[in-house]
């Protein structure tokens, strides 16, 4: 036995990652690790790597109880962890970071370059990876940097190694390569840990599965002895109680109309609508192209095809003036980048869209923009001491808000929200929601991007899914999480023909 | 708020030390000469005050300083009327800041380093244009400009109030000073808000270019020739003016008022040295701690309010 967590517990503040993890894997094996957005597998998996410390539980290593305090003391272990972001250093060469932090040195720290690529070649040599030594890393592929990470692995003589959603910014081509690369680190009797959403491509790599939910490790056993469907049971669980309840409206005119938007490389053939007083529900795992729905329809991103009307009128987006013009809205997840400025007090905020409103010849009017905000702080009941307050200083969900105040002093109708729930505690969630509910009242119409599908099947009334930059179905209010889940990770073909093992 | 006032009370302690430390500095003859030492750096950094709000930098100041007098003088030296040529020194100032404006915001290369080329491009053409030979053949009377008085106040201290309003105004109480905050403080946001970034970004750097060619033409007027070399360094003491004021080169911060306290400030260590007979060396070295200090105490302010 490689490696063996027992029991691991580890609470950040007040939320609980993990209640209960257990996991055992053994040399020349591929041990797959699965569950839903923040069901545990990566903090478990900071923790193997020495970046967390657990708060309890025993984690054995070839038999020896072991307390990691760094990923240094993984890596002398022989621990090692591809990421999802490579964690290279961009400007260096191949074989610079196949051997960072642990080169040949003469004295006065002389590298000995020499040797050094000489033993990357060879090293790339023997396992026929599509790299060259010398090679600059920024210029390669999210795969040839996961190979580059693989090839420290090994020249460190790691004994486990550790891929965390290795395929999910890849391409086919990509992901048979990194699966020819798995299984040939099981020949060399390593052992493997892989972590991945994209539940078609477990069987051609996977040897064993542990699923984990909401901090626990809830199934454990052979793959060959599960099924497709019965994964996702267990990944989903029984439907959690409601944790938001909400009314439906009878929907209105159509606001938004998308037909046919295509951007290489990242969307193809998306169409859809949106009504007055909808909330839709856009589904699917990272990188299936949902934040670049949103770019997109917000003028971020170029588009190679495709039609937008707001409001039955065609528009051309190629910038966020033309989409703020035409009534469309983008809140994200990551508000303090590209919502608030920090720095800057609430009336600057809430006004900033739409300061022809407050103004008169191009002049402020300072008592008008001071008006207008106090009047949105009592609306959305923002917590501030005073209009004048820095943004900076408010909580999380406020700033969200100040976010939105802005949006529907410019008179915004179409609502895009990435992530809005995101980094917001649960008592904030709801009032999120609430808030989403009265835009959607007043006649806007609001697509909601979420990976937690618990709130899809519960806020949305409808729910669009994509799948690889396609939109791969749509289900009606409160469909269940598994249906969602299964859109957003099987092929239509293989949910199809599920075999049965 | 003690620690925002600081530059103010510093200016105060600085102004009350000066008038008991030194018979010759409460003296009419002293103040003017103060004034309009430091009228020509303030009205550069009234400009600079805009541009680093709005986060960037404009290192070329100088340069455009010395191109706007000369242009402005040889067009005296042709006979124009006098606010005609004051006013063609401010133009050349305006369309180097279009320049800079242009490049930084459609060719999206940093304003530290699009201005620093400007920097060397438009001291090399004054160079070119005037031989590298100062223009001296001007009217008597554009002196007026420079060393004039008004009511008794020298008539650059007119113009910098003038200035110092009209940027104040702009930049607190309208569309492009509100944006200027906005761009400065959180570029992305701003674009996500649907404001014209570059536009305003260009106009920014237009109207410094303009300030910095009325200044040119302030510092033509005191020396009473076009000088092709005049401004070397300026631009450095024009940004510590607005640093010492409280702006941030992270943008998003800064102001009038504090940009005015902080060259004054400068100003008055300069002069309160010349007086106090401090040697210039020292006076360099300085000026150099009180930037540093400055920005020390403003760092500690603001990770105190988080």
């Amino acid at each position: 036995m490689l490696l063996e967590l027992q029991g691991i517990q580890k609470r950040f503040g007040g939320v609980t990652a993990l209640a209960d993890g257990n996991l055992r894997v053994e040399a020349g094996q591929v041990h797959l690790l699965l569950g839903e957005n923040g069901a545990g597998k990566s903090t478990l998996m900071k923790i193997v790597a020495g970046m967390y410390q657990r708060d309890a539980g025993r984690m054995l290593w070839r038999g020896q109880q072991v307390h990691l305090q760094s990923p240094a003391e993984a890596a002398a272990l022989g621990v090692a962890m591809v990421h999802q972001e490579s964690l290279l250093a961009p400007h260096l060469s191949v074989a610079e970071n196949i051997f960072l932090g642990r080169e040949e040195r003469l004295p006065l720290g002389v590298v000995r370059r020499g040797r050094m690529v000489a033993a990357a070649r060879r090293l790339i040599e023997e396992h026929h990876f599509p790299l060259q030594a010398e090679w600059r890393v920024d210029k390669l592929s999210p795969a040839g940097k996961q190979l580059v990470e693989i090839c420290r692995a090994i020249q460190h003589g790691s004994s486990l190694l550790i891929f965390d959603e290795p395929t999910s910014s890849l391409s086919d081509a990509e992901t048979q390569e990194v699966f020819r690369i798995v299984r040939a680190l099981r020949e060399r009797n390593m052992g493997v840990i892989y972590i991945t959403h994209r539940l078609e491509e477990l069987r051609a790599v996977g040897d064993r599965v542990t699923i984990f939910r909401d901090g626990r490790s809830v199934h454990t056993g052979a793959l060959t002895a599960i099924s497709t469907d019965e994964i996702i049971q267990h990944m989903v669980g029984r439907e959690v109680s409601a944790l938001y309840h909400r009314t439906p409206l009878p929907p209105g005119e159509e606001l938004l109309r998308v037909e046919g938007l295509a951007r290489a490389g990242a969307l193809e053939d998306i169409s859809f609508t949106l009504r007055a007083g909808e909330i839709v529900g856009l589904g699917g795992l990272v990188g299936a192209g949902r934040t670049a729905l949103c770019r997109a329809l917000f003028g971020i991103d170029p588009v190679d095809r495709g039609r937008v009307l707001v409001a039955g009128r065609p528009v051309a987006i190629r910038g966020p003036q033309e989409a703020v013009k035409a009534g469309i809205a983008l809140v994200t997840e990551d508000r303090q980048r590209t919502g608030v400025a920090v720095r800057l007090p609430m009336v600057a905020n809430t006004v900033i869209a739409n300061l022809p409103a407050v103004s008169a010849g191009g002049v402020v009017r300072a008592a008008e923009e001071i008006r207008v905000t106090a009047r949105f702080m009592d609306r959305l009941r923002i917590r501030a001491s005073s209009p004048r307050q820095l943004v900076g200083r408010l909580s999380g969900g406020n700033q969200q808000k100040v976010v939105i105040a802005k949006w529907l002093f410019r008179q915004a109708r179409v609502f895009l929200f990435d992530e809005p729930t995101r980094g917001i505690d649960v008592g904030a969630k709801g009032e999120v929601f609430e808030l989403m509910d009265s835009l959607a009242r007043s006649g806007a119409a609001l697509l909601m991007v979420s990976s937690e599908l618990s709130e899809l099947s519960q806020v949305a009334d409808r729910i669009l899914v994509m799948r690889q930059g396609r939109l791969s179905g749509e289900l009606p209010r409160g469909a269940s999480q598994a249906d969602i889940l299964r859109l957003a990770t099987l092929s239509q073909a293989h949910s199809a023909e599920e075999p049965r093992a | 708020m003690i620690q925002r006032l600081l530059p103010f009370f510093s200016l105060i302690f600085l102004f009350l030390f000066l008038s008991v430390a030194s018979p010759h500095f409460l003296t009419n003859t002293n103040l003017s000469s103060v004034v309009r030492q430091t009228a020509v750096i303030n009205i550069m950094a009234l400009g600079m005050t805009m541009i680093i709000v709005a986060g960037g930098i404009d290192l070329s100041v100088g340069s455009v300083l010395a191109l706007g007098g000369l242009m402005g003088a040889m067009a005296l030296e042709k006979g124009v009327p006098i606010p005609l040529g004051v006013l063609c020194g401010v133009g050349v100032g305006l369309a180097c800041g279009l320049t800079n404006g242009f490049l930084i915001t459609r060719l999206r290369i940093e304003p530290f380093i699009v201005t620093l080329g400007m920097m060397g491009i438009v001291r090399g053409v004054t160079l070119i244009i005037s031989n590298g030979l100062p223009v001296h053949r001007i009217p008597s009377g554009f002196s007026f400009l420079g060393e004039g008085n008004v009511l008794g106040v020298p008539f650059v201290l007119w113009i910098l109030v003038g200035c110092a309003l009209l940027v104040h105004f702009l930049l607190e109480h309208t569309r492009l000073g509100r944006y200027a905050y906005a761009i400065g403080s959180n570029p992305e946001a701003a674009r996500y808000a649907g404001i014209p970034v570059r536009f305003h970004t260009a106009a920014v750097y237009a109207i410094g270019g303009a300030l910095t060619g009325l200044a040119g033409m302030i510092e033509a007027s005191r020396l009473m020739t076009g000088q092709p070399t005049a401004g070397q360094g300026y631009e450095l003491q024009a940004i510590a003016a607005v640093v010492i004021g409280g702006g941030s080169l992270h943008g998003g911060e800064g102001s009038v008022v504090g940009t005015l306290m902080g060259a004054f400030i400068m100003g008055l260590l300069s002069n309160g040295s010349d007086l106090l007979g401090v040697s210039p060396y020292l006076q360099q070295a300085m000026i150099g701690a009180v930037i540093i200090l400055a920005v020390t105490v403003d760092e500690f302010r603001k990770r105190k309010v988080g």
